[in-house]
């Protein structure tokens, strides 16, 4: 036992090193417009809570539910392993249902999250289960400590483990500016790739998925741009910023993006006439991208010319000849031949990025605005490290920076490419019944897992929560993911066994109130199944819910942001609207159209989920879409403690106000 | 029908036996007049390979149910009988040179198509063979000592029809020096010694280049029309650069001749690169030759074992997995501790102060310093985070000098920062450690202690190295680092030199597998601006001056051969048609947009341009049929010229 205790302690201590950098990382959301003004933070808060309290309501909700997902997935998995581990045998049965927690968690402060299991996990439920949500509220932890078997000793220590590397995931609030000039905020995590994200933005607008949506990173400082590669991941650029930084990241269409499987002929033909490259055959396209792109290996646009360089810090431009290859670019030197022994290596790929330079002319007497700039990504500021080069016109710009793509990218690029566009293609035939992929299948409930369920449903099961908007939802295969979304601190009540052959599927209407309202709060809303839903599917098996569903859902609460409006009325259950919040704005059917039909992808943008509850009980949040479409361990399960107080605290003072 | 005598040559009798003279008919057919000489012979053997030559007409009387007058023989024949296969000295792209029984008598393209079924080579049709550059003669000792290895006992009806055993044709399976055989074919050789590289002939210019091509045998004649004779030496190269559906699996001997190649090609600047290629290349053959050392059974891959060790291998990854949230991460947790007194410098900062010695503490991807040992419990002085740094290596082992030096990204630019070493050891850990934290990796990676391997040995490497080469490269200890580069860097670098350079780009490559990393040799030689252009000096229609035709897998490009650049490029698609005048040797091509152009050969037959235009055609259909079945008419039909009529 003491053993676990200590285990536990660590894993605290990793939750509270979790936390904090959550604070700093984040970015603040943007405020919402009718709110105070103050809010408008800059991207650096000095610490969690200066954070927390700075954050918008909505933005709090929208958070809170980004993370009880998170950890709610993470549970899963965790249970989902450890049943796999234990033998379903498992004396799980003896075990006293939910509370057992963990004595472990004694440390009250902690307390946590509350995620209560997951429906999974309630199904699969092991004797672990208990352990899997280790937050629970400490109160009941204790207790049961002693009927543990050994076993679940082990488990444990395992579980901490998993949730050690768990806590060590990183994850941002990033505020996404749409093209519009609005903007989104969303949970990411260092998993997650650019592309998870585009869909994640997808399903809360509606535009019209098409290839050339991109991600943009722009730098203020540097006037500098670039698109991510989808295959990027986004966190990592990010934590590159520095705190007081303008930087920005749109949302935005990019023809330059793919232009190049679109129209190969002008970078791998760029020296015929223009009019032989107009008349281009499509047959002649793909052949083009076959040769290049589908070998054994990538082949880049032989691009060679003549640039004005500045670099080293120096002020003026001097020309050059620069020739591109797979392995970087080099010149030639004075006086040498063009032949490749002699040619000098300007730069590699491995450790710079390439950007659109932007103003330059005005900014360092470029000889033309058409300026492309080699840097290492996490050089934010005027250095003499980075690269200047200016091309004659736009076209060539365009030729050499998509050029540096292919050879640095390589046969990612292509992928990309084929993903966009299958992603396209799906979107176009509307999201009838969108079938995902889920990885999650697991979550159907399969007869093996049943049995097993039995034993030990008592554990965590998702207690169902009439919720209005089940109704939906109950019909629809199963979004399991909900469950873990459960609202936070309220131990207790949350932890009612969940019924247990449901377990699998319905676990999502289930909620278990939340906790807030033992504060005192009014009755918090039902918690929107139908956004967890509609998120998660994604990464759970169950089949997407279909539209219909929605429609029973209850009136669903107006999103004040227009954008956001669609995950909105899934996720809001009638709003009890507080004066102060903004009212909600009646459902758009639109949403529910775009949006709702088709399960959105997993991670929520906090913002839109907030804005639709009313203050008090905002709290609660929807239970949270999982994110991440097959997130091996989900990052929060243990930090999410600590922070989960944290905005609990946070919004208690508010709403006290 | 009169009866005349016709006088055989027959070759089994020896050289100077006299002809043996039989009694025909000119109604009489080819199998019956073999089976008279036959029996006249009275030689018991099998005489089923053995076919009639007609010397005068250079033409084999393959078809046995024609008679003589259909052939057109009379009394003044001068005939020879003889077997269809011969032995060959075959040199193969890795240098080595086997002895085997080609078929004289079918078309090169067949004889190759038989040459690689024996060889387990797939996809006969990217090679073909040539005449070999005539080698100086001064060393006719060596040629003697030339190590062949025979394959000429092999039963020539055992390859029509090839069983694998133990992942090898059967044929190499029966004895142990069969076995030796299959090994050299199949794993790669160890770095050519550098007095090796630089003996060899190096075309020194395109021209050069061009009259290679010129030697390729004509794959629509068989070697006997072509002049070749029994025990005569050929070059057996890939000749399309279009390599089709390379699978390591069953590619194991295509994949390393064809590696063999590209080094080849590499080292003897055949194709040209930039000094950063040459060391990747470099660095890439030093990995390639110390995994193929550490695990050749890999190589002689056999199908049971193979699966036996996916198997396990998938095993293994499997308990990996499960037991991954316990052992792993208490491993991640228990990583490696390294802290050590280092000294450090900041050339850009405080130029005057030099070296001050801390103690430093390496944590994830993070160094940090304190003033002292005792002191490292409280606040480090500083913490630098190498994510995503550089690190390039300053080591004089001689003069017992041991420098990092990192350039660390920060938001205002780049920090230089060196770190300096007491010895060997603590470089080698502080090295692998910063080379891992750059990218991303903790001490707790699994390759951290290959890592630090890697880079003792190259540091051993140096030290060793200073002499002139030594031959035997047992052990990868003792490569000399001029055996992995052209002679061009011979002379602009020592071997000291060039160690650390090559290190440095070895370490992008270091966790490669023996496959992956002969894919990724493969993958930078393809990547190569040049790459698979073949040439051939011209002469267009109309213009006075020479100039080179660069024969592409998807285009023609036409040189000027004083300024060496590219004046012109035709791809083959937009291509309509193309003859050949056989008469004046000229070849017309057609494009789309009614662009026609016309040149005749200068450096080669034109019967070889024709070949390489319609065989990288014939290549590109490849990929349509599903068969995998060669179409050999086809081939004929686009590469044959008039023969094919």
């Amino acid at each position: 036992m003491d053993d676990i205790d200590a285990m536990f302690s660590d894993l605290l201590g990793e939750m509270d090193l979790l936390t904090q950098s959550l604070g700093q990382e984040t970015e603040p959301p943007e405020p919402l417009p009718s709110t105070r003004q103050e809010i408008n933070f800059s991207v650096g808060f000095t610490g969690l809570n200066a954070s927390l309290h700075d954050l918008e309501d909505n933005d709090l909700d929208a958070l809170m539910a980004d993370l009880v997902a998170d950890l709610s997935e993470t549970e899963k998995k965790l249970e989902a392993e450890i049943q796999g581990l234990n033998a379903p045998p498992s004396s799980s049965s003896d075990l006293p249902p939910p509370p057992k927690g963990l004595g472990v968690q004694p440390a009250s402060s902690i307390t946590s999250p509350p995620s209560p299991g997951n429906n999974r996990s309630s199904s699969v439920t092991t004797p672990s289960s208990s352990t899997s949500s280790p937050l629970p509220p400490p109160q009941s932890s204790k207790p049961t400590m002693e009927e543990i078997e050994a076993q679940m000793k082990a488990d444990k220590i395992k579980l901490a483990l998993e949730k050690l590397k768990e806590a060590k995931v990183k994850k941002l609030v990033v505020k996404v500016v749409m093209n519009d000039g609005s903007s989104k905020t969303l949970m990411v995590d260092e998993r997650q790739t650019v592309r998870e994200v585009l869909d994640n933005l997808f399903e809360k607008t509606h535009c019209d998925c098409n290839v050339d949506w991109s991600l943009c990173e722009t730098n203020h400082e540097l006037q500098l741009e670039r698109t991510f590669e989808d295959h990027e991941n986004l966190v990592e650029p990010l934590l590159a910023w520095t705190r007081d930084s303008e930087n920005k990241v749109l949302f935005q269409e990019r023809k330059d993006k793919f232009e190049v499987f679109k129209n190969p002929q002008n970078f791998y033909l760029w020296k015929k006439d223009k009019k032989t490259l107009k008349d281009m055959k499509d047959k002649d396209k793909e052949l083009l991208v076959q040769e290049n792109f589908c070998g054994t290996s990538i082949i880049v646009p032989d691009l060679e010319g003549v640039l004005h360089l500045k670099e080293d810090g120096k002020k003026s431009w001097k020309q050059r000849l620069f020739q591109l290859r797979a392995s970087g670019i080099y010149y030639v030197p004075k006086g040498k031949t063009k032949s490749s022994r002699d040619l000098i290596c300007f730069v590699q790929f491995d450790n710079v990025n390439v950007y659109y330079g932007k103003d330059v002319k005005n900014r360092y007497k470029a000889p033309t605005d058409f300026c492309f700039v080699l840097k290492h990504p996490q050089i934010q500021k005027e250095s003499q490290y980075i690269k200047y080069l200016c091309c004659d016109d736009a076209w060539t710009m365009n030729l050499w920076v998509t050029g540096i793509r292919i050879a640095k990218y390589g046969a990612s690029l292509h992928e990309n490419f084929k993903t966009a566009e299958r992603k396209a293609a799906v979107s176009a035939a509307v999201w009838t019944n969108r079938s995902t992929p889920s990885s999650s299948s697991p979550s159907t409930p399969s007869p093996t897992i049943r049995a097993k369920t039995a034993t030990q449903a008592n554990g965590h099961a998702p207690k169902p929560q009439p919720g209005p908007p089940h109704q939906g939802i109950g019909n629809l295969p199963a979004p399991p993911p909900l469950n873990e979304i459960l609202p936070p601190p309220p131990p207790d009540p949350i932890l009612p066994p969940p019924p247990p052959s449901l377990a699998s599927k319905p676990p999502l209407s289930n909620f278990p109130p939340p906790p807030l309202s033992m504060d005192g709060l009014p009755p918090p809303p039902p918690p929107p199944p139908m956004d967890n839903f509609s998120e998660d599917p994604p990464d759970f098996l169950p089949p997407p819910p279909p539209p219909t569903s929605y429609s029973s859902l209850p009136p669903p609460p107006p999103a004040p942001a227009a954008n956001f409006g669609g995950n909105i009325n899934k996720s809001l259950p009638p709003p009890p609207p507080n004066p102060e919040f903004l009212p909600p704005p009646p459902p758009d059917p639109v949403f529910v159209a775009s949006g709702a039909p088709p399960p959105p992808p997993p991670p929520p943008p906090p913002a839109a989920v907030s804005a639709p509850r009313p203050a008090a009980q905002q709290k609660k949040m929807p239970p949270a879409p999982p994110k991440r479409t097959t997130p091996t361990l989900q990052g929060g399960g243990g930090g999410g403690g600590d922070f989960m107080s944290e905005l609990m605290s946070a919004m208690r003072k508010r709403t006290d106000q | 029908m009169a009866a005349w005598d016709l006088s055989v040559k027959v070759e089994d009798l020896g050289p100077d036996a006299p002809p043996v003279t039989i009694s025909v008919a000119s109604d009489l057919h080819v199998g019956g007049v073999i089976l008279k000489l036959v029996e006249k012979t009275q030689m018991q053997r099998n005489w089923s390979d053995h076919a009639l030559w007609w010397d005068q007409k250079q033409r084999w009387l393959l078809r046995t149910a024609w008679t003589l007058e259909k052939y057109g023989i009379h009394a003044d024949a001068r005939l020879l009988f003889m077997p269809q296969h011969k032995p060959l000295k075959l040199g193969l792209p890795s240098g080595k040179t086997v002895m085997l029984k080609a078929c004289f008598s079918n078309p090169v393209f067949q004889t190759v198509m038989g040459i690689c079924r024996m060889l387990n080579i797939r996809h006969p049709e990217e090679l073909s063979l040539l005449r070999p550059v005539e080698e100086k003669k001064k060393k006719k000792d060596k040629d003697l000592t030339e190590e062949i290895y025979d394959l000429t006992e092999v039963p020539l009806s055992s390859v029509s029809r090839p069983c694998l055993y133990n992942g090898m044709p059967a044929h190499f399976a029966d004895s142990e020096q069969m076995e030796g055989v299959y090994k050299m074919l199949s794993v790669t050789q160890p770095p050519p010694a550098p007095e090796v590289i630089a003996k060899q002939y190096r075309p020194a210019s395109v021209v050069d280049k061009s009259h290679i091509h010129g030697r390729w045998l004509d794959s629509s004649r068989c070697l006997m029309q072509q002049g070749i004779q029994e025990n005569d030496r050929l070059w057996l190269r890939f000749k399309y650069y279009s390599f089709y559906d390379i699978e390591p699996k069953y590619d194991v001997v295509r994949l390393t001749q064809l590696y063999e190649q590209a080094r080849w090609a590499i080292l003897l600047e055949d194709i040209d690169c930039t000094e950063e290629e040459m060391m990747l290349f470099g660095a890439l053959q030093y990995h390639i030759n110390k995994v193929a050392l550490s695990e050749p059974q890999m190589m002689s891959s056999n199908a049971a074992l193979d699966d036996l060790e996916s198997a396990l291998q998938s095993l293994e990854v499997k308990m990996e997995g499960d037991s991954s949230s316990a052992s792993d991460l208490l491993e991640n947790m228990t990583a490696p501790e390294l802290n050590d007194y280092l000294k450090i410098f900041r050339p850009k900062r405080l130029t005057l102060k030099g070296y001050k010695q801390y103690w430093f503490k390496f944590q994830d991807t993070s160094i940090s310093y304190f003033k002292s040992k005792e002191e490292s419990i409280g606040e480090p002085i500083q913490q630098i985070n190498l994510k995503g740094c550089e690190v390039a290596p300053d080591v004089n082992v001689a003069a017992q000098k041991f420098l990092i030096r990192l350039l660390i990204p920060a938001p205002e630019g780049m920090n230089e920062v060196y770190l300096r070493c007491e010895n060997e050891q603590q470089y080698a850990q502080w090295m692998a450690g910063c080379r891992l934290a750059s990218k991303g990796k903790s001490l707790a990676d699994s390759s951290f202690q290959s890592e630090i391997q890697s880079i003792r040995s190259f540091l051993a490497m140096q030290k060793t190295n200073s002499g002139s080469s030594n031959n035997s490269a047992a052990s990868d200890e003792s490569i000399n680092t001029h055996s992995l580069v052209s002679p061009r860097y011979h002379k602009k670098y020592k071997p000291k030199q060039l160690t650390p350079r090559i290190l440095d780009a070895y370490q992008n490559v270091a966790q490669l597998s023996l496959t992956d990393a002969l894919m990724r040799f493969l993958q930078i030689w393809q990547a190569l601006p040049d790459f698979g252009l073949s040439y051939v000096v011209v002469r267009f229609k109309g213009s006075r001056k020479d100039e080179v035709l660069g024969i592409a897998p998807n285009r023609l490009i036409r040189i000027d051969l004083g300024v060496g650049d590219v004046v012109k490029t035709w791809r083959y698609n937009n291509m309509k048609q193309w003859n050949v005048n056989w008469d004046i040797k000229q070849m017309a091509i057609e494009f789309e947009g009614n662009v026609n152009i016309a040149f005749g050969c200068v450096t080669a037959d034109c019967k070889i341009v024709h070949e390489f235009i319609g065989g990288y055609i014939f290549m590109s259909t490849r990929s349509r049929e599903k068969s995998d079945t060669l179409n050999e008419e086809l081939f004929h039909k686009l590469t044959g010229g008039h023969e094919a009529l």
